[in-house]
């Protein structure tokens, strides 16, 4: 049966909604602020062992001999897992582009620095952990490959001898007339930029208990997984097991923002497993082990960038060349960062032509992982700092600059010159909202003023895309086959009337279940907390992929809206003949199947599932005594990519302006954010108090990349960051309050109108906040084009600015 | 083997005693010694906050202590918020202004937030981000929380106003 979801609110059959759109309270809540949410550690099966990993010191040794025994004669230990017993047992990781995946623990050699060399099963972790310093491993140091500007050359140590270079992917990118837009440009606007690698950090690290069973060839894995199925198939992949017969049980998870997994933590403990007799074996990742070798370091970047400009101020051409530092492995999927810009390219810009020339290389820096917004914040940052290079260049206003070139919005649906569809939108309605907020024109007199006095205060305007509902075709240029992501929710109706929903995916802290909750109740009018929303392991569940690539609100909904909309199929069937009425003329509204036209001729919901699962003998012929089904969703009109990697991927495009006023102190260099104002439209919001807690995330995380957070390595490819006092988190004290509207362009095309709205505020705010920064350095002739513009960074600029201006002529 | 030492001590009003390696930190006896899982453990090195407890009437980090230095002290947990009538005004306070989205780090932020008003009632944002600058949050940007917390200490004025009537 084929289904239309709607794509407006109007759609819902309510004469009054009640949570759909409301700023409701979250049915998750009650659980997470009394402790009871059951976080991974908190598991205990019977006869449960603990893992402890011993990590490579080396950025890239040969492993000459480990010596276990010492450590598997400790009491306690229960077993001891190496290399051999990977190289006996499994496969690989499979990656994109394939050929770049390492075994989940060492074998022959390690690659970077933390790289799982040994592992230990234990009765207690502390037991665990004394015994993995009893593993004794000799290494041959090799050469390092730290720095991916020459890991390329020749003469360069290879991670992957077999594969004869270090060199992942090379790709040349051509949409448009590129050379002619260049050469016909009156002015050509050029700078080089270094993204360094920053990470997700969630709160809490991976963790998983898993259970091998000898007999059945089995084996069942709980865990922090943000990604169930998806989870399953690379295990049964390494593990040289069917898919079919590894439960994957996803617990609640304490934050994700990408890399929430843990696929060789995962391997490691189920191996454990089949060493200790099919005994379950914990790991928790510690935050040392997060921080060194965890899921979620991202973007490690160098780039080269142009803008061609007309006297105007119109853009007509972007270049990038890319260098992209992937670190050890593609084992994370960190390569899709490198493929989504496709998805927005040119941003919010009308650009006619684009070229993407990328180089992906291995280093011997950690893998890289996904992390929120999945590629687009560097890009932006580039492009949004291009944009204000070019304003200052031809003496425009930096709002003005961007108004000029902003699609309009009678131009949407959109394709960008990377071959993206974006489905609406008015970005110069949230610019003029952001620009009214800030009071820009008074902004712009108090920066003035401050100038006067010596002050360095600056102003940020940035607009971005967001790329909405994620989908496998976006991809397609690392290597990621397919199109479509499914996801699916099975709802039922039991006999009184009460409705549960089954999901795939657990929660992680953005609120699907209060939103499925939410459609429910307004569907089939009931209250939410009536509402049951259960997770299904992948033994049970739908198809399913779970959060990711802002999509899972819009998908869910879709999901659960084309149940409902078939449960209410065969409920009018009862009512009419309840009702006796035709069927056409029955209908769903409030809660009530009823006649339309005929005032009074209705029954509640309740009592026509009632009759359906107990009355057979008033049941039409053929009918099934069943108000259950499984519905599964995936983004409609999506395309197979033609060979320059264009493509409809992404189902939604959301837009924000951010505007930030910051203050730099000239003895100091840091940067103090004064004002902080957002204009964001990601169509209709289902929960508009989730959607700005959405977005306030994104600016914490977006100050964090744009002034604080790095992953440092010294020229060795060792990491100098291994605890929070390294990796400085913003606080509190860091992040702004900020002042938020809400613009609503509904989607045509995704359910109710909702845009993806996850990650949109992390791919605006680095590029606002350097954008500012630079606009305050801008009389001295001073530019950051490093993240993050640490104290330090820009101290420098400063002071080099300065000894400069001392030496001009007059 | 190393050698047990005898910890007591009371948690949310209830007493423990229990035999306990020395190295035994004071978070890992608490979840795994007493099942009191409801305090989480974000980085094992003090900065983050999830693990904040209330010792003695004092906010502390019980990833930094032994179980060993609690013997003899008052402890509460997020546990104890959570009375017969309900939840306490300060979890009530979380939940109406969305102060958390994972709630990974949130029991910690909910019995810092039990000591700010303690000793400041009435907290002026300045208080609020000095107490809780030490409280890591990788979700909510903070926002939420900061509402959060001006609410709790509201209802819990209101709540004293009530009694004093």
């Amino acid at each position: 049966m084929s289904t239309r979801i709607p794509t407006s609110l109007d759609g819902l059959p309510t004469t009054a909604r009640r949570f759909v759109g409301k700023e409701v309270r979250r049915i998750e809540d009650r659980a997470l602020v009394t402790g009871r949410a059951e976080f991974i550690d908190n598991l205990v099966l019977p006869d449960m062992l603990h893992c402890a990993i011993q990590r490579s010191p080396h950025p890239h040794a040969r492993i000459v001999r480990i010596d276990t025994s010492r450590a598997e004669a400790h009491p306690g230990v229960a077993a001891v897992l190496t290399g051999a017993d990977l190289e006996r047992w499994c496969n690989p990781m499979v990656t994109a582009p394939a050929g770049w995946g390492p075994y989940s623990l060492a074998v022959g050699k390690t690659r970077f620095v933390g790289e799982p060399v040994a592992a230990v099963a234990a009765s207690s972790r502390y037991i665990a952990e004394d015994a993995c310093e009893l593993i004794d491993v000799e290494y041959e140091l090799l050469p390092v490959v730290a720095d991916p500007c020459v890991a390329t050359d020749p003469g360069s140590a290879l991670l992957y001898e077999e594969n004869g270079t270090n060199l992942m992917l090379d790709r040349a990118f051509t949409w448009g007339d590129i050379d002619g837009v260049f050469a016909a440009a009156d002015k050509v606007f050029s700078a080089k930029f270094r993204w360094n690698r920053v990470g997700a950090n969630p709160t809490e690290t991976f963790g998983c208990v898993c259970q091998w069973d000898l007999v059945q060839e089995r084996l069942t894995c709980h865990g922090a997984y943000q990604t169930p199925g998806f989870m399953a198939l690379g295990r049964a992949h390494t593990l040289k097991l069917a898919a079919n017969q590894i439960n994957i049980i996803s617990h609640p998870q304490g934050g994700g923002f990408g890399g929430k997994g843990g696929p060789r933590g995962t391997d490691i403990a189920a191996l454990l497993s089949r060493k200790a007799g099919g005994r379950p074996v914990k790991y928790i990742e510690d935050r040392m082990e997060y921080l060194l070798a965890g899921g979620g370091q991202s973007w490690d970047r160098y780039y080269d960038a142009a803008l061609a400009v007309r006297a105007d101020g119109t853009v007509t051409g972007f270049r990038v060349k890319l260098l992209d530092d992937q670190g050890a492995s593609a084992e994370g999927y960190g390569t899709i960062s490198v493929a989504k810009p496709l998805a927005a390219f040119t941003g919010c810009y009308r650009i006619e032509a684009a070229q993407y020339d990328v180089k992906v290389v291995s280093t011997n820096r950690a893998p890289s992982y996904p992390y929120r917004g999945y590629g687009p914040p560097p890009h932006n940052f580039v492009l949004e700092s291009l944009m204000d290079i070019a304003a200052r260049g031809l003496g425009l206003d930096t709002a003005e600059m961007r108004r000029r070139n902003y699609i309009r919005p009678e131009q949407f649906p959109y394709t960008i010159p990377s071959g993206n569809e974006y489905d609406s939108g008015n970005y110069e309605a949230a610019l003029d909202k952001v620009l009214e907020m800030a009071d820009y024109g008074r902004l712009r007199e108090e920066q003035a003023r401050a100038r006067a006095e010596g002050r360095l205060v600056g102003i940020g305007v940035a607009s971005t895309i967001e790329p909405g509902v994620f989908d496998w075709n976006a991809y397609a240029t690392v290597g990621v086959p397919g199109v479509g992501v499914p996801e699916g929710a099975s709802v039922g109706i039991n006999i009184l009337g009460e409705v549960t929903v089954r999901v795939g995916f657990n929660l992680q802290g953005q609120g699907q279940y209060t939103l499925a909750a939410q459609l429910l109740a307004d569907y089939f009018g009931v209250e939410m907390d009536a509402v049951r929303v259960v997770y299904a392991d992948t033994d049970n569940a739908p198809p399913h992929f779970g959060p990711g690539g802002s999509r899972l609100g819009v998908a869910i909904t879709g999901a659960i809206l084309g149940a409902c909309q078939a449960i209410t199929e065969k409920l009018r069937h009862v009512a009419a003949v309840l009702l006796q009425a035709p069927f056409e003329q029955v209908e769903l509204m409030d809660g009530m199947l009823r006649v339309k036209g005929v005032p009074g001729a209705q029954m509640p919901m309740a009592q026509v599932v009632g009759a359906l699962l107990s009355r057979s003998d008033l049941l039409p012929p053929g009918m099934e005594a069943n108000a259950s089904t499984t519905s599964v969703w995936t983004a409609p009109g999506r395309t197979a990519p033609d060979a320059d990697g264009r493509c409809k991927s992404y189902l939604t495009a959301a837009n924000a302006c951010h505007v930030v006023l910051v203050e730099v102190d000239p003895e100091t260099g840091k940067t103090e954010i004064l004002k902080y104002f957002i204009a964001d439209d990601c169509g209709t919001r289902l929960n508009p108090a989730t959607v700005e807690g959405m977005i306030q995330g994104g600016v914490a995380q977006g100050v964090g990349a744009a002034l604080l957070e790095q992953y440092v390595y010294n020229e060795n490819a060792q990491p100098l960051v291994s605890t929070f006092m390294d990796y400085l988190v913003p606080s509190i004290n860091e992040v702004p309050m900020t002042e938020k509207a809400a613009l609503v362009t509904p989607s045509p095309f995704a359910p109710l109108g909702a845009k993806g709205c996850g990650e949109g505020a992390i791919h605006t705010t680095p590029a606002a906040v350097i954008c500012a920064i630079n606009d305050a350095l801008a009389p001295l002739g001073a530019m950051v084009r490093e993240t993050p513009a640490s104290p330090h960074q820009v101290w420098s600029l400063i002071r080099a600015a300065r000894t400069a201006s001392l030496h001009v002529p007059k | 083997m190393t050698q047990q030492h005898k910890v007591r001590l009371s948690v949310n009003g209830r007493a423990y005693e229990r035999e306990v390696e020395p190295r035994t930190t004071l978070v890992d006896f608490l979840r795994h010694e007493l099942g009191l899982t409801g305090t989480h453990v974000g980085c094992e090195h003090g900065v983050c906050g999830a693990c904040t407890i209330i010792k003695d009437g004092k906010a502390v980090r019980s990833c930094l202590m032994l179980a060993v230095q609690a013997d003899g002290a008052e402890l509460q947990t997020v546990e104890g918020l959570h009375g017969d009538n309900g939840l306490h005004p300060i979890q009530e306070a979380f939940i109406e202004k969305h102060g958390l989205q994972c709630g990974f780090c949130t029991p910690g932020f909910l019995m810092t937030t039990v000591e700010l008003l303690g000793d400041h009632p009435d907290p002026s944002d300045e208080d609020i981000r000095e107490a809780l600058g030490g409280n890591l949050c990788r979700c909510t940007g903070y926002q939420s929380i900061m509402e959060s917390v001006r609410l709790a200490g509201a209802k819990l004025r209101a709540g004293a106003a009530v009694q004093a009537d």
